[in-house]
This record gives C-alpha cells, structure tokens and sequence, in this order.
C-alpha cells in the first residue's frame, strides 16, 4: 500500500486520475481505469498492474525510476493474498490541525496549558519534573534565550531583589520588549534563510545590499510583526503589500542563498551549463522556502518522485516555476512611500521599454556586414596576441583595440535598417525620458533581492517574462519533459495544489499564489513548522527534532498533542511571536533546574520529554557579544551596512583575509548579527564555534568541543584585546578587581575558595592573564 | 536529545578527536586501524588538487591523432560546446611524448619526475565533470556536488573513521602560497556535518601556520612561563564548576580540549619544521629551488604529516584564476602556464611518492592526483586551450591502488571519455574503500536526506585495485 501511496498516486488519485485510474480508495482500485480492471486478486498474473510495473522496460510509473524488483515482489505477494485494501495512518503532519484539549492532570507544578500537556508525557514515561532553577540561572537563562546576551549584574541584583509574585513576568516582558530581541531571534531566522553576503562559487563577490533583508528581519521580530504577513512579505510583499517599501526588501529571504557568477553572468545563453546554472538557482528558492515555511524536504522530488513522502516530481517543477519570473539582484527601494510610489511606476514603464527595446538590440547585435566581419577579425588577432587580460596588453596594443571598437559602432550604425534604426531610435529617447524623471527622484537604496528587473551583468539578464519550466527527467536539463504550472504538493488536504495562475499573468500572481498557499490557516504544516521552531531554539531541541523535516525519514513529534496545541494556539492569537515566546517562557518546563537525575536519566537519558532543563553552550554570536559585553566595549548601534572583519581585495576570486584587521575599528563591536558574511571565506573564530556554513540551510547548529575551539579562545587577537579591554575596565573601576571581573562576566561574585585560588594568580600573571582565564571557563560558556 | 553515538560524533571528529579518542577506541566505533565496514588497505590519503584544471592531452592521455592532425579543423562530429570560445584548430601537446618504466606509459616531456613513477601509478583516462565552470566542478571533485555547503572528502573520511594521533588535527589543508583555489575554504567545508570535521589550514611558509596556534606578540603578558600557570589554574576552576554539575560530558570534554590545544602547540610547530630533514630530502623535493620551494614544502610537510598520524592531507596547486595566471587554467597559453605550474608540482610530487615508497608508508598512503575538469584538444586563440568537462585524468599511487595500469579511456581527440566513463562518484567511492569504508554506509542526515559522499552514485572500480 505504501508502495502505491509513494509511486503510483503521484498520477492516480482522486484530483488527477490519469487514464481515470485512482488508487486513493478500495472502491478506486476495484473499479479500475480506461483499461479496466487493473487488479485480480489472488491472480497477480492477470493483473494489469503488476503487468506495468515489471518488464523491462515496465510502461509505468511513467516518471521516475521503475520499481524495484524488492518492490514488485512486495506489490505481486500483495495481489497474490488478495489485495485487501487497509488504508494507512495519515502521516502525523498532514492530519488536519485541530486543538487538543488540554490533559486534566493536578499538580502544583503546573503554571500554564504547556505544563499539563508535559507532565501528562513525563507520567506517560515514568518521568518525573524538575524543581524550579534559582533566580541567577533563570535571569542569566532567559536573557541568553531572548536576547543573546547575559544579563548585566545590576539586572541581576534587581530582580534577585524583585519579590514582587509577576517579578519574572516583568522580566519578561522587559526582554522582550527590548530591541536585542529582535537582533536575537532575526539571527535565528537568518540560519534557516541561509542568508549570506557574498554570492558564493568561484568570484565570491561581496553583496553589499543585501544587509536591508537582515535589517527587516530583525525589525519584524521586534515589532512582533504577525506570521502570516511575515510568511507573505518573504515571498511575494512586492505585490501584495506594495505600498510599503520594507514589504519588497522583504523579497531578501528569496536571493539569500548562494548565486554562481561565472554561470549566470558569463556562460552563454542556450548552453546546457547556463541552463543547469539556472535550475539550480530556482531549487534553491523552492528548497528554501518549503523548508524554512513548511518543514518538507519538496527539493528530494527534483530527480524522481520523492521516495518516502507523498511528493510527486512534478509538484516539485510546479514549485520551481513560481520563481521562474524573478532572479537574485540588486533592486532599488526607497524609504519614503511616496517616493518608492513613484519609482515603481517608473521602473514598471522602464522595464516594459526594456522588454521592447531587448529583442531589436539583439538583432542589431548580430548584423554583420564584410567590413564588420573584417574588422572582427581584426580585433581578435589584436586580442589574441595578448594576454586576454585587458589590464596586461601592450598599450598600443590597447590602442587599436579601442580604436577597432569606435570604427564598428560607426560600420554597425551605417548598417542598421532605417525602421529599426527608428524604432531603436523611438523606444531609447522614451527610455531616456522615463530615466530624466527617475534621476529627480531622490537617490535610492538597494536591496539584494528577487526580482523581475534589473540591470544587466554580462549574460545575466532579466527575463522578458517567467521562462518556462520544464520537468526534468532525472533531473537532467538535457531531458526536458512537459511544461509545469505553478503550484504546490497535493498532500496537503483541504488545499488545491494547482494554483491555475495562467503562465502569461504577471510573475507575481504565482509568487502571490504560493504565499497564500503557505499561510492557508488550513495548511497543515505551516503552523506546526513555525512553533515547532520557536520551541528548537527555546530549548535546545524541537518537539520534532528535525525542524527542516516533517516527513516520513524525520523524527516524529514527542509531544504531538502538545505541538499541536501551540499551533492552533499560535495561529489563532494572531500569529504573534512575542506572546507564544512568553507562553513558553512563563511555563514550569522552562523554568526547571538542570539538574541531573540517575532514576529519569535511566528512562530518558537525552531528555526528550523535559524532566530538565537542557544545559547549553551559548553559540558563536552570543559567545562573541558577551567577549565584548564584559570587556566594556558593547555598541548598540542597529542596523545599517555590515562590519567587514578582514582585509578585502577585490580580485578574480576576491580576497577576505581575516588575519588582517584591526579589532578596534570602528564597528567591529557591535553585535555579531551586524557581521559581514562570506560565504568562501567564514570568519575562523566563528567558525570554530560552529557558526554554520552560510550555503547550507541550517535548522540546527551542531555543537562540537574541540581543541581549535579552546585555541581560539586562549589566542585569538580579537578575544585577547577584549581580555585587555576587560582588565583595563578593572582596573579603572577601582576596589577589587576579582570581584568585578566575576560580577561582568559570570554574574555572580566570587566564593572565598575561588579568590585564594585567583589572588595570588593574579600577582604572579597580571590583571590581562586572569581576565582572559575567565572568559575561558567552562561557566562563562555554558547555560544551565 | 543527544544520543551516546551521536555525542560521540558530535564530540568526537576532527582535532576534536582527540578530546574523546582514547574513548572512542575503547568502544571500537572508529575503525581506525581497520576499517569500518570491511578491512582497510590504506589509513591515510594525500590529495594533490591541480587547480584550474590540468590538462589531460599534454600530460598524461597521449593521442598521436592529435600531433598528426596538428593545425587542422577540429571535426569530432556534433555540436562542439565550448565555456568562452569557439573552437579552434587541433592542438597538438607542445611537449614530446616517451614512453616510461615497465608499463610503458606514455607521458609528456612537461612531467618528466612523475614519468618516472608511472609503474606505482593507476591512471583514470575517462573522468567527466557535471559542470563546465571551476566554481562548482571544483566543488564536485571535492564533495560529489557542484553547489557550495557539501562536506568535502576529507570531512567526510574524518567524520567516517576519525582520528589517527593524539596531538595533529585529523584532516589538513596546506594551500597554494599564491592564494585560494576558486570557492576558497569551501573547497574543505564539513558542509553539513560537525564543523570539526572541516579541513584545518595549515600555511606552511607564515609566521602563524594556523590561525590561533600562538597568541599574537602584542599579547606580551602571555609568556612561556605563564601558560602553565594559566593552564593549571583555569583546570581547577573549570574542575570545581563541574563538581556543581556533574554527569556533564560536555563539560568534561571542555576540560579536556585545553590539554590537547597544548599539545597541538608543540607538535604543530615541530611537524612543519623542515630544519633536520637531510639534504637528501631537500633536494628530492626541491626545496631550495625556487621553482619547487612552496610546493615542495607543503609535499615534505605533508610526508612528516602522514608519519605522525595525520589521516587527510589536501595539497593545492594552484590559486584562483585571475591575471597574471597562477594556476592550471591555461586559456591563453598553455606552454608557458602550464610550464609553469608543471614546474613547481612535477618534481616535489614525484618526491613525495618516492620518498612514502622507501619508507614503506606507500602501501598504506593513497595518493591522489586530481583536477576539476580537462582541457579542450582544439586551440582557445592559437596558444590556449579552453574547458573540458568531457574527459580528464586523475591518478592514485600507494594505499591498495595497482601501479602500472590505466583505466578508461577518452576517444582518439581525448574530446570525450568512451571507454568506461566516470564522474568523481566511482574515484570517491574506491577510495574510501581502500579505507575500510563502504561508501553507502557513510551517511549523514541532513534536511531530510541521508547525505552521502557520492550522492546516488558511485560504484567502486575493482580494475584499479591492487
């Protein structure tokens, strides 16, 4: 049955009945298709079905790879006992979402739903619950979790002083009313976006417009901008929400991942490397998006039909054609509406004058007359007996070369027909008089984006309107099936999975489709995904451990009532990230202690099921901005261009040399998140820390204990003048010096036994030598 | 949620090993000696990657069609598909072939030290790449994908059988002195896999070889005299935060990985201290000839490498593809680049297998030669040769490989590989192998998909197996 489900009703089911054949339903198969009866039971030899599949080579499935022979033995032993029809569990993220009611469990422990949905688990398993973590862990917990960041020692000292009973409400809502919030969360969002500012490949030129993106980012989970609309923007603010300028820098979330320059932009049009260039451009946006919105693996259909899941090869190019309008690109915006207003009109006019102009320049190009040919002639021995690199030619040389290339525009000029001349003539000074306007406009901004129009570089240029998507066979560009329509996957129920946008509407309407598609509150997965991901981050590991993966070879939920509940909870209260952040925060599960405990460790020894607190080592970012934090040197200062931490030199492949920079420039201690990200060439000392590989969608960082690590940590130049800073800071505060180095960086005061270890340390090494110890312990690292 | 294995993993590849080898050895997860799905013929690889791509008609895949047909229009039949040219003339090799050593290998006069190893070496003739672009072919003959964000073999080799010593990361990268080959330390990502596993970058010829090994000298209260003391002192500290939370093996783990950074900084710098080598060594590899100094070097060090335990070693030759031209992408002039590049590798190369064969380590060292595509047999202008993704030459000495013989073959052009063709899957999947491992088994999951090295792909090639 599941070989049918995975193989066969790609085509035959209840929408599509290929032949009028559906094998969703016993009644389905009994009755049989245009060639009727496909099944004889207990007859495998008569049964049409089993004809198709086997032989070689077998009629059906018509796409994808045939059956294994494992798999016609299974389908033959299958008809041979009778072909009973026993429809199969509908997978766990596609059943249609419903609120459970919460478990009626009596505890005192219990503070909110969230808690009876745990304890009602943990006494499933035999598991009991922590205490609750002391008032130190808690701030220092929820500060890391919500900002980033530790808490200073003033903030701690006030809110161990707070008796107040909604003392940790009130923190709560401090933090995350703070702007650090965003610049927290946002980084989360980024991972999955997989969002970078260099393309990537070979030529891993630097995008210096694509930090807007990051900058809404943070922005929406400060304004605690509502899911759906965040899910739109990402996709299709452009067209849905166009009178808001931070709608199209929104379109960010589409170009983040890596973009291959010699195959866009130096590749000739038609070859097949240009055209594997481009598909996999396009797998990226489809990989991206329904990983980061719906947490389904659709990118496993580009070859065949997915394996384990209900994805059909052909949703999957339907999914790639909703992008088949738009590139990666530099795209203007304006922060006044008005003005951004104003230029989209303008740079809706210059395009359609471009997409007029395109194929008269393309013909003019290729007009060749016997002088031309000559002179082309010419030029290429004058290049050839030079290097190709311009730069190294001989300057007379260079000369005629020049001289070559004014001649031709005169010999082309003399040969172009006097219409086409006129209509060149005619659609220029048009273009020319929608650019004077645009130039009164004030200078634009740039983001790095999706978009439909842009300027070109070398071949890659816009497309005139969205290419035609074909279906691949094996995924192969060299065997191009039929043409696909936009849409999505048909496994998830309630929702048409054919969005029946015409191919020759504006691009948008199909991106604008998808978007909707996504944010359906029927959609099954979309709201699980979301909070199941809030959840990963907020501890440690999801309700489902595979977060990019709802399917059948991810991990199912350990909690699905409890999973679910958040979803219709989340989806219903608006989809507001700041009030299911509180819900979880403000429960008993994560105010636990970490404790450990041998009977509940015998039971559940990775805790799965939250009998404890998870302890963790904070991760690159929030290791780095706590460095700068307790040496002093913070700056707060959001958004804007990225700090670039290395030596940059532009070249074929471009240089970053992160050996070479000067820690104290101005700008490199602001917040990790405002980094400038290279893909080729990551920062080391983040990468040491498991920062991941930006060309990778990231749902989880690994975390791993190295030697390099603990390297990094004793020498690295930017952590050792942060020791110094930190010592200075010391030493300028006055009074003991032990004990405001422990209260900046580990929140705490020292105990008798750690100040006679560290005096007399201190007097043989220096104030420098003790602070950067501290910012080596383990304490300094970790999060109970 | 971290289960016993998985932690194990996580903690336990790469550099980070170390932290948790003797561990690991104990629960005989790591087939360190022998193998992990069957019995192992080699424990250690050297990879030497010819960036920008080496040509395959004038070094190794001799086609005497070619210096007949010298001059003439290039006809192979069919639509010619070239990456930034139209083709030219038939290009014959601007050096004179011979054939070498028991097997009678014909080899070009631009390889005239490796000539003399052809009886311990297995030539592929029929490789083809997936992409015609360095970028992503480049990626591909690392990681068997052409995007960025794949582990590369010497992640996955480190992830798959972990560490050999107790004081030297467990896959090292020793780059082209004249820069990064294109897509830079993506070509030695761990990609999805712990970043452990990633190639560590080892500059032999800088002040600092690795990044952090040393404090920098403005750091001036860190002296040799205090590092113990530090050391000792942040031990207890760290020791009697983990009497407060106990059964931590993170913490533990932590604990541990200062002792091995220590270690790490007396034997990293002792390995790339080529002082007490013999003069004998010296000349092999060129060391003090200017033409061979770098790679010559970085071949030395690598041979100290592979004595002390190292499993992986990546050597480049060969930077970007800018101007004035620094690696192997001969397009304007193929005799003076490719003279160049073949100037400063042949010699420390052939070295390197000589020297590995007389120690006795050859047997169980791969070393593999590669590139990210070849050349095209037709002239780019008159003098360069552009992309070829249609056929190139990799080769493998030591390790179980079979010296003396040549598997696959490109047509009478060296256009096209017709005879047994292969992409990077079927060389990745023999040399892990040779490791012990059998590359179906090597996965990972990640977004879904059980990755592997070789994709979908792969089968070993029993021809080249000694």
């Amino acid at each position: 049955m599941s070989i049918l489900a995975a193989r066969c009703r790609g085509c035959h089911n209840d929408q599509v009945q290929s032949g009028h054949l559906n094998l969703t339903s016993a009644e389905g198969l009994r009755k049989g298709g245009d060639k009727g009866v496909v099944v004889v039971p207990r007859k495998p030899d008569e049964s049409l079905l089993v004809k198709l599949v086997s032989g070689g080579p077998p009629r059906m499935p018509l796409t994808g790879s045939p059956l294994s022979a494992e798999e016609i033995k299974t389908i033959r032993q299958w008809v041979t006992e009778g072909a009973t029809w026993s429809e199969p569990e509908t997978w766990w993220s596609l059943k249609p979402l419903t609120k459970p009611t919460v478990p009626n469990v009596q505890s005192k422990w219990i503070r909110t739903p969230i808690d009876s949905f745990v304890l009602a688990k943990l006494a499933e398993k035999g598991l009991t619950a922590s205490r609750e973590a002391d008032r130190r862990t808690l701030i220092r917990r929820l500060t890391y979790d919500l900002h980033g960041l530790p808490p200073t020692m003033e903030e701690v000292d006030a809110f161990l002083a707070d008796r107040s009973p909604d003392a940790y409400e009130k923190l709560v809502d401090r933090l995350l009313a703070s702007p650090r919030y965003g610049e927290r969360w946002g980084r989360h969002w980024l991972d999955v976006a997989h969002y970078g500012e260099s393309h990537g490949f070979d030529k891993d030129k630097p995008r210096r417009n694509a930090w807007p993106y990051r900058d809404y980012v943070i922005a929406a989970f400060n304004n605690d901008q509502p899911y759906k609309r965040f899910v739109e923007e990402q996709l299709a603010g452009d067209a849905l929400y166009g009178g808001d300028p931070q709608a199209t820098v929104a379109l960010g979330f589409i170009a983040g991942g890596p973009w291959d320059f010699v195959g866009q932009a130096e590749l000739r049009e038609g070859t097949t490397d240009k055209n594997m260039t481009r598909t996999l451009d396009r797998d990226d946006m489809v990989t991206v998006t329904m990983s980061a919105f719906t947490s389904v693996t659709a990118h496993c259909a580009r070859c065949h039909d997915h394996k384990f899941d209900p994805i059909k090869q052909e949703e999957y190019y339907n999914l790639q054609s909703v992008f088949a309008g738009v590139d990666r690109a530099d795209r203007p915006f304006d922060s006044d509406p008005a003005v951004f207003a104003a230029r989209r009109q303008l740079l809706a006019q210059r395009r359609e004058l471009a997409v007029k102009l395109r194929p008269i320049e393309d013909e003019v190009s290729e007009i060749k007359t016997p002088e031309i040919i000559a002179l082309d002639k010419q030029l290429t021995e004058w290049k050839e007996i030079s290097a190709t690199d311009p730069a190294s030619r001989p300057a007379e040389i260079q000369k005629k070369i020049a001289e070559g290339a004014a001649r031709r525009k005169e010999l082309l000029k003399a040969a172009i027909p006097a219409d086409t001349a006129a209509r060149l003539a005619e659609l220029r000074g048009a273009l020319a008089d929608v650019d004077k306007q645009m130039n009164a406009l004030p200078k634009p901004q740039y983001v790095y984006a999706a978009a439909d129009f842009f300027e070109p570089i070398g071949t890659f240029r816009f497309p005139l309107e969205p290419r035609p998507v074909n279906l691949l066979q094996r995924g192969s560009v060299d065997r191009p099936l039929a043409v696909s329509q936009p849409g999505a996957l048909s496994c998830v129920p309630g929702l048409k999975s054919q969005f029946g946008v015409p191919l020759t509407a504006p691009e948008s309407d199909r991106r604008v489709a998808l978007a909707r598609w996504i944010t359906d509150q029927n959609n099954t997965l979309t709201w699980r995904s979301i909070v199941n991901r809030v959840w990963h981050y907020h501890f440690g590991a999801g309700i489902v451990d595979t977060p990019n993966d709802f399917g059948h070879m991810g991990s199912q939920p350990t909690n699905a009532a409890l999973l679910d509940w958040l979803a219709v909870e989340f989806r219903d209260s608006g989809g507001s990230f700041k009030k299911l952040h509180k819900l979880i925060v403000m429960s008993a599960v994560y105010r636990q202690a970490s404790d450990y405990n041998e009977a509940n460790a015998k039971i559940d020894a990775g805790n799965q099921y939250l009998w404890r607190a998870n302890r963790q080592r904070i991760d690159a970012e929030s290791l780095r901005d706590s460095i700068v934090m307790a040496a002093g040197k913070l700056d707060l200062t959001m958004g804007g261009p990225s700090v670039e931490q290395f030596f940059f030199k532009d070249d074929h492949s471009p240089v970053y040399d992160y050996s070479r920079f000067d820690p104290d420039a101005p700008g490199n201690y602001r917040r990790s998140v405002y980094r400038f990200l290279v893909r080729s060439m990551p920062d080391p000392l983040m990468e040491r820390f498991d920062c991941p590989d930006i060309s990778m969608i990231t749902a989880k960082r690994s975390t791993t204990i190295t030697a390099i690590q603990a390297l990094a940590l004793m020498n690295n130049p930017f952590v050792l003048k942060q020791a110094e800073h930190l010592a200075e800071r010391a030493r300028m505060a006055g009074g003991d010096q032990i004990r405001h180095i422990f209260r900046w960086t580990l929140q705490r005061d020292p105990d008798p036994k750690e100040e006679a270890l560290l005096k007399p340390y201190l007097a043989r090494e220096g104030l420098e030598n003790l602070c950067r110890l501290i910012l080596n312990t383990n304490e300094f690292l970790f999060v109970d | 949620m971290t289960t016993r294995r998985n932690f194990l993993w996580n903690y336990g590849g790469g550099l980070g090993g170390i932290a948790l080898a003797h561990l690991l050895s104990q629960e005989g997860l790591l087939g360190a000696q022998s193998g992990v799905h069957h019995p192992a013929k080699a424990k250690r690889v050297v990879q030497l990657f010819m960036s920008g791509a080496a040509s395959q008609c004038d070094t190794f895949d001799y086609k005497p069609e070619l210096i007949k047909r010298n001059g003439q229009k290039f006809d192979p039949g069919g639509k010619v598909e070239l990456f930034q040219s139209d083709p030219g003339a038939v290009m014959q090799c601007p050096w004179e072939w011979k054939q070498h050593g028991q097997s009678g290998k014909w080899v070009s006069g631009l390889l005239p030290n490796l000539a003399e190893c052809v009886d311990d070496i297995a030539f592929v003739h029929s490789l083809m790449s997936k992409s015609n672009v360095h970028g992503p072919a480049t990626f591909m003959q690392n990681s068997g994908f052409i995007l960025p964000g794949y582990p590369c073999m010497g992640a996955w080799i480190s992830y798959g059988l972990g560490s050999m010593n107790k004081d030297l990361p467990t896959f090292v990268v020793l780059p082209d002195a004249r820069g990064f080959a294109p897509n830079g330390g993506g070509n030695w990502s761990a990609g999805f896999l712990p970043a452990a596993h990633q190639g560590t970058m080892i500059r032999a010829s800088s002040a600092n070889p690795i990044y952090d090994l040393f404090p920098p000298k403005s750091a001036s209260y860190i002296t040799p005299e205090s590092e113990p003391d530090s050391l000792a002192v942040l031990n207890q500290l760290n020791q009697r935060h983990l009497e407060g939370h106990a059964g931590d093996s993170q913490l533990e783990a932590r604990i541990a990985s200062y002792e091995l950074a220590a270690k790490l900084q007396v034997s990293a710098p002792e390995v790339m201290d080529i002082s007490k080598e013999s003069a004998a060594a010296r000349a092999l590899y060129g060391i003090d000839d200017i033409k061979t100094q770098d790679f010559g070097r970085n071949c030395l060090v690598a041979r100290r490498m592979l004595e002390r335990g190292v499993r992986f070693i990546q050597i480049w030759s060969g930077a970007d593809n800018g101007f004035p031209r620094r690696n192997w992408d001969s397009h304007e002039d193929l005799a003076k680049d490719h003279g160049l590049m073949a100037s400063g590798m042949d010699k420390p190369a052939a070295a390197l297998i000589k020297d590995l064969k007389a120690r006795g380590m050859l047997d169980d060292t791969i070393v593999y030669w590669t590139t990210e595509f070849g050349r095209m047999p037709c002239s780019q202008g008159s003098k360069g040769r552009d992309h070829n993704p249609f056929a190139f030459t990799s080769w493998f000495a030591g390790g179980g490989f079979k010296g003396g013989v040549s598997y696959g073959a490109s047509d009478e052009w060296s256009y096209k590989a017709v005879e047994n063709p292969v992409f990077c899957y079927d060389i990745h999947a023999t040399v892990l192998h040779l490791l012990g491992i059998d590359h179906t088994k090597l996965t990972y999951r990640h977004n879904g998909i059980d990755r592997r090295l070789t994709d979908v792909y792969g089968n070993v090639i029993p021809e080249l197996l000694a």
